[in-house]
């Protein structure tokens, strides 16, 4: 049986902490660890799901591919702060924090080359 | 030659022993890692560009800034926060929201950790230098601070649950410099 790569493992989990974090969304004052309302809701939800999808697909091409649309999203977020305002994200520094660790997490697994597939050797039985 | 094996056995024997052998204690410090990540995450939230809370009456990042002149922990600091820091905040405001960011980011994910953590403590410092004298502040939180990204740099805390952990062997087996660089600060 097939073990999945502890990489694509680290996808699905960063995944998945994406979409944690959208239960913030419900959370004010001290124990609010991020600012995710309005459209970034959705980003956390949409992207988290698919670095969880391609962590379960094994496949690197999304897991770059998300990580480069969480850094397009943080960038978002950071030009928005820019402007004095959450803005369409509804984020603050924060969220720029979480979705520039998440994306550049991505990146990093999404860029590891795999290893080529070694033929597989038959057990003589002597 | 006989040296050079030994050097090269014991090179391989560091390489392979853990600096944590116990799982008990690398989950611990994995912990500890995402807690002071979640920490720089939160904290970078009441940095609020552009003007990072300069008005009147001050607030935010810049009411903590000035605290060095208006309760002076050392004087050296205390002039160049008045003269050069606080006369260009907007910029140091930005670049106090990008490092800590990056700070909560990086250590959170476990990815250059050891790097992060040398940068966590030379922040603290900084912050240090800002409110320790300012009121209602405590100055073992800091002290505590600064102790844990110390133990975060020695005891290599991305290498557990974190990617540093994952890609150090790509990277020892790349032989880019920038690999090589990530596995010296990871």
């Amino acid at each position: 049986m097939k073990t999945r790569d502890a990489l694509d493992r680290a996808a699905l989990v960063l995944g998945v902490v994406s979409m944690v974090s959208a239960l913030f969304v419900f959370v004010h004052g001290n124990y609010q660890l991020v600012q995710i309302r309005a459209a970034g809701l959705v980003v956390a939800l949409v992207l988290g799901l698919l670095a969880v999808v391609a962590g379960l697909l094994e496949e690197r091409a999304l897991t770059l591919a998300t990580g480069v649309a969480f850094l397009l999203a943080a960038v978002v977020q950071l030009g928005l702060l820019v402007g004095s305002g959450s803005g369409l994200l509804g984020g603050n520094a924060s969220t720029f924090s979480l979705w520039l660790g998440l994306g550049v997490g991505l990146v990093a697994i999404g860029t590891v080359p795999r290893p080529e597939p070694t033929e597989e050797t038959s057990q003589g039985t002597a | 030659m006989a040296g050079t094996d030994v050097a090269a056995v014991t090179d391989y024997a560091a390489d392979i022993v853990p600096v944590l052998p116990s799982r008990m204690n690398r989950a611990v410090i994995a912990v500890v890692r995402i807690g002071v990540g979640l920490l720089w995450l939160q904290n970078v939230g009441w940095k609020i560009p552009p003007d990072f809370g300069r008005g009147d009456p001050p607030s935010g990042l810049y009411l903590s800034v000035s605290h060095a002149v208006t309760s002076e922990v050392f004087h050296p600091y205390a002039r160049l926060v008045e003269r050069l820091v606080l006369p260009n905040f907007t910029f140091f405001g930005w670049m106090v929201l990008l490092l800590e960011a990056s700070l909560g980011a990086f250590l959170l994910i476990g990815l250059a950790t050891r790097l992060w953590a040398v940068i966590g403590v030379a922040q603290t410092v900084v912050i240090m230098l800002s409110v320790l004298n300012a009121p209602h502040e405590w100055l073992w939180s800091y002290v505590l601070m600064l102790l844990v990204h110390l133990a975060l740099f020695a005891t290599a805390a991305g290498r557990y649950a974190g990617l540093d952990g994952l890609l150090r062997t790509y990277w020892q087996h790349s032989r880019s410099l920038w690999a090589r660089w990530l596995v010296r600060v990871s």
